[in-house]
């Protein structure tokens, strides 16, 4: 894999789309990186703190989002070039920040990376973040594969700065996460020095630059900043037209769907008919340019993933187009022709235009497609779960089973992490609400506080360790404030897990792998008041008698830490198995009464298989990770593990 | 029978009010335990034909069937089911006599049997020191005089059975209520798989039984009333008393037994068998004689250990007057005919009976007899 810090002006290299990113800003000369893991953004990050040291520039994983925008804007208060990156909902949670920041303006170039997850691939919600461009006047970027990302990237800097506003470049799932050739630039070699402005006369004192105040008139600034963003889009290089100069049909489109766009007219042959109308600078958009476009041809279809942002800017200019201009007819989401939710794939465009204009089109002759479906048959089903020798498992089991016992119709209020699977079967069903980061605690506060209502269901809300620090700990002091009554689990597994076992203020280290003091969670809930205990989540028996225990009592927010490393974090540095795991065939009684598979019906691990013809449960040796957990889940005593001798 | 699956068993039993708590069901499997007076389903189980459905006392049970396996014969619609002798006694051990409820028998007979080497151990129900009744497994004298006195609440003695391992070889008394001692026999009747022999059970002692109390919201009542920590016994003495006595370490309160019966189990309603009738003893108080207890002796293995009690001594036994087995005869007729009645109202077909599988001729007949009584 090629590093992003190659000092290789001209030179190709395969890079994957946030890598782009990364080397964008490099090259762009920033000294200051902030983020918080979330799909499909990580590896911005992931890919900055690996170089940050020799590079000289200083990478960290914030708390929350909202953090991490703060800090790179302070750099750039400061006079250093920096970049925030987030998943699409951590720009809602940086948002208060960002409506104000758009206020004062910036130091020095200010970027804010958004990867959104059209399709909802590793998310909870498929938002369209270049909304947000258009509500607080941002101005957007679009790239379309990896080349554009470090262009772009640069290329905002530099807007940004002429603009004196952060500027935002919007990635999704199938740029940030697809390799593609990279010619690379210049990487600057300036020393910098970091200064915040803060000059001012105690003779004649007046307000900071850096101050969002009660004057409407900054945001008129902004709409002029916003205006001149505009004229500079009309020649922005990420814009582009392909295809004949009067054509059938015009294709307006962006992002990710540019390739898919190129790849249907291919394949469709209509490159002599069909035009593609390609938007790298989508807000505000290049009005003239678009206007210009728009008259070679009396057709259009949008072709845009989630949300029709371009099909309603390029609407509305239409609305407004001359009166004595040709009729435009366009198709889209508003007609009904692009699927309104939901990643576009080249199939579904192909047959998009191909309705449009008339033809049809076989991509394969049927008894092609009926052998693939046949083929498919025999990949063994997956169901969402969580990996072998998980911890959550165990703390599901203990859950359930408590909740079960305990009898009032107790539930889980979820939260965002691995144990969001919770949700399914891999979690038992058992989290019962899940919406944003640190949600689960504050859904609860409210559950929590009904008893005059007649409510008497046990609340529990499950948070995981990197998400309690990012936005549970509000929400936590709100239900000891406020005498909630809640069971908060937090799934301790020192690790930022889901989104690649990046460090968290809880583990203590940094992004760049420097030692750093190690937020005690422990002491943090003891501190806010509220009872703390805590368990280990294999010591189901412990766990289990534990939760019941906490439920009987009186009420008032309680902690419960549920400690135990994740097991890929351990793994990877032990490199070694604690237990050697095997099923004993003669005593495993397989489907009968007295077990029915409880280890792979019930209890779900990946590890553990059921061999139909034996009629017996075994371990599937290239999963188990020998956690040992289900020695304890099976009823008869079959499931036998052996200490690995070091 | 049609043997079903746990969904059926919530359906047709523990979601209709017919549970037992009797435990027969708990413990066998990973799914289903008893928890603080209530069957706990932990986890889907998907058998279509499961031991918990087919053991369960509250699932169809066909009572000669179950009566020729135990007795060899049809099922007796005499008041008080098979039994080859009737007599009172006590235990000739004053320390026994001192902790049990009334005449020690069921204390000194199990110790006995234990003592005889008849059996290894027993499961029996103990009291915690705040009066919560749960199954134990008694393996010395000692062990079961800790077990003496009754607590009148539902008690899933039979998870322990459950949860003794299926390659123990130790021969089992066990002390049972009138619908555990059905399961055992159902159990007896058809062993079950992958769960301990119950070949193995060698004594079972029934309790006289007109109803059970519902462990939970009993339980709570109690600890509003008396500090339960206090308390030595529970009793409640033979009518017109009509009351509920809780002797504690500060001397005896008295409950209306109005008040009590409010926690009666409702499945209590539909049951016909005031004397455990498939046990192999049974025991119970004896109206007018205090101190001393009934004892209904049913099979060979009852009579064989009433022997050697007499041969060592171990019981002061005297007749039964005939006035009193009369009066107890017509109780336990008296409970058959409400249950049938309860049981009738609530499926609204004489012909449907729950769980009973009767010959329309013994239900006839037990609900005729109800104008004599």
């Amino acid at each position: 894999m090629a590093s992003i810090e190659l000092d290789a002006s001209g030179t190709t290299q395969l890079l994957l789309g946030n890598e782009a990113i990364a080397r964008g800003a490099l090259e762009a000369g920033i000294g200051f990186a902030a983020s918080y893991p979330g799909t499909p953004a990580s590896e911005i990050m992931d890919t900055l703190a690996s170089i940050a040291k020799r590079m000289g520039i200083h990478a960290e994983w914030s708390v929350n989002e909202k953090v991490a925008l703060e800090a790179a804007a302070g750099a750039s208060f400061a006079g250093i070039r920096a970049i925030a990156s987030m998943k699409q909902n951590g720009i809602n949670v940086a948002s208060d920040f960002l409506i104000n920041l758009t206020m004062t303006g910036i130091g020095k170039g200010l970027i804010l990376v958004v990867a959104d997850d059209p399709g909802a691939i590793s998310s909870s919600n498929e938002q369209d973040s270049r909304n947000i461009c258009k509500w607080m006047d941002i101005p957007l970027l679009e790239p379309s594969n990896a080349q554009e990302a470090k262009d772009m990237t640069k290329w905002a800097f530099e807007l940004s700065e002429e603009l004196d506003t952060i500027c935002i470049i919007r990635s999704v799932n199938r740029v940030g996460h697809t390799r593609g050739n990279v010619k690379l630039g210049e990487l600057p070699k300036r020393e910098q020095r970091a200064y915040f402005p803060n000059i001012w006369n105690m003779f004649e004192p007046k307000l900071s630059k850096f101050a969002a105040g009660p004057f409407p008139w900054l945001h008129n600034m902004l709409h002029q900043k916003l205006a001149k963003a505009q004229q500079r889009f009309e020649s922005a290089p990420f814009n582009w037209y392909m295809g004949p100069d009067k054509a059938e049909l015009l294709i307006i489109t962006s992002g990710a769907s540019t390739a898919c766009c190129t790849e249907a007219v291919k394949e469709l042959k209509l490159d002599h008919k069909v035009g593609i109308f390609k938007l790298g600078t989508t807000w505000p958009i290049p009005e003239n340019l678009v206007r210009k476009q728009l008259s070679s041809s009396q057709r259009v279809l949008f072709v845009e993933e989630v949300d029709p942002f371009i099909e309603r800017s390029v609407m509305e200019l239409a609305a407004n187009l001359p009166t004595d201009s040709t009729r435009l007819i366009f198709y889209g989401k508003r007609s009904g022709h692009i699927p309104s939710s939901g990643e576009l794939h080249p199939d579904v465009i192909i047959n998009i235009i191909a309705g449009l204009m008339g033809i049809t089109y076989q991509a394969r002759d049927i008894t092609y497609e009926k052998k693939a479906k046949e083929l498919s048959m025999i990949i063994p089903g997956r169901a969402l779960n969580l990996c072998p020798g998980c911890p959550h498992r165990a703390t599901f089991w203990a859950v359930k089973n408590a909740l079960q016992l305990d009898g009032r119709d107790g539930f889980v209020c979820g939260d965002i992490g691995c144990y969001s699977l919770g949700f399914a079967a891999g979690g038992y069903y058992q989290l019962r609400t899940m919406h944003a980061m640190g949600s689960g605690i504050g859904v609860a506060n409210g559950l929590g506080n009904l008893s005059k209502f007649g409510f008497e269901q046990p609340v529990i809300a499950m948070v995981g360790d990197s998400t309690f620090l990012h936005a549970a700990i509000p929400a936590l002091i709100n239900g000891v404030y406020n005498k909630s009554s809640f069971i908060l689990l937090i799934l301790d597994n020192n690790a930022t897990a889901m989104t690649g076992f990046q460090p968290h203020p809880g583990t203590g280290m940094t992004a760049t792998g420097v030692p750093t003091f190690h937020i005690d969670i422990e002491a943090l809930c003891r501190s806010l008041g509220a009872h703390v205990e805590v368990c280990d989540p294999f010591d189901l028996k412990n766990t289990t008698t534990t939760l019941l225990r906490l439920m009987a009592e009186e009420g008032g927010a309680k902690v419960v830490i549920m400690r135990r490393e994740c097991e890929m974090v351990r793994a990877k540095r032990e490199k070694r198995f604690p237990y050697v795991v095997h099923v004993d065939p003669d005593i495993c009684i397989g489907e009968a009464c007295g077990c029915n598979r409880v280890c792979t019906r019930a209890f779900q691990c990946p590890g553990l298989i059921y061999d139909q013809e034996a009629r017996k449960a075994t371990i599937d040796e290239a999963v188990c990770t020998g956690c040992g957990l289900c020695v304890d889940i099976c009823p008869h005593g079959a499931i036998i593990k052996k200490v690995v001798e070091t | 029978m049609e043997v079903k699956g746990c969904r059926e068993l919530f359906e047709e039993v523990i979601n209709a009010g017919l549970c037992t708590y009797c435990g027969a069901c708990a413990s066998g499997c990973p799914y289903l335990v008893s928890y603080k007076g209530r069957i706990v389903l932990l986890d889907n189980c998907d058998i279509s034909k499961g031991q918990c459905y087919q053991y369960c006392p509250r699932t169809h049970t066909d009572l000669d069937t179950i009566s020729q396996q135990v007795f060899g014969a049809d099922y007796s619609e005499d008041g008080l089911g098979t039994v080859k002798e009737v007599l009172i006694a006590r235990s000739t051990d004053l320390h026994i006599r001192e902790r049990a409820q009334y005449g020690g028998v069921v204390t000194t007979l199990m110790s006995l049997a234990l003592e005889e080497g008849f059996i290894d151990s027993a499961i029996l129900a103990k009291m915690s020191s705040d009066k919560i009744p749960s199954a134990f497994l008694a393996r010395n004298k000692e062990g079961i005089l800790q077990c003496a006195g009754s607590n009148y609440m539902a008690c899933s003695t039979l998870d322990a059975l459950n949860r003794i391992a299926k390659d123990s070889k130790d021969k089992l008394g066990i002390v049972a209520m009138p619908c555990q001692v059905l399961s055992i026999s159902k159990m007896k009747e058809d062993p079950p798989l992958n769960r301990m022999n119950i070949g193995n059970v060698s004594l079972v002692i029934g309790l006289f039984c007109t109803w059970a109390l519902c462990r939970d919201t009993f339980q709570r009542f109690l600890r509003e009333n008396v500090d339960l920590m206090q308390v030595i016994k529970f009793d409640i003495p033979p009518p017109p008393a009509n009351k509920f006595d809780v002797y504690s370490n500060s001397g005896k309160i008295s409950l209306p037994l109005d008040t009590i019966r409010e926690f009666i189990m409702p499945t209590c309603s539909y049951c016909l068998d005031m004397t455990a009738e498939f046990a192999d003893i049974s025991v119970g108080s004896v109206e007018g004689i205090e101190g001393w207890n009934t004892v209904l002796i049913r099979t060979d293995v009852g009579v064989g250990l009433m022997e050697r009690a007499k041969a060592k001594k171990k019981l002061e036994i005297g007749q039964l007057p005939s006035q009193n087995l009369a009066h107890l005869k017509e109780a336990a007729l008296l409970k058959k005919k409400r249950a049938l009645k309860e049981i009738t109202k609530k499926t609204g077909d004489k012909k449907k009976l729950l769980y009973l599988g009767m010959s329309e001729s013994i239900v006839d007949r037990l609900l005729v007899e109800r104008s004599k009584v």
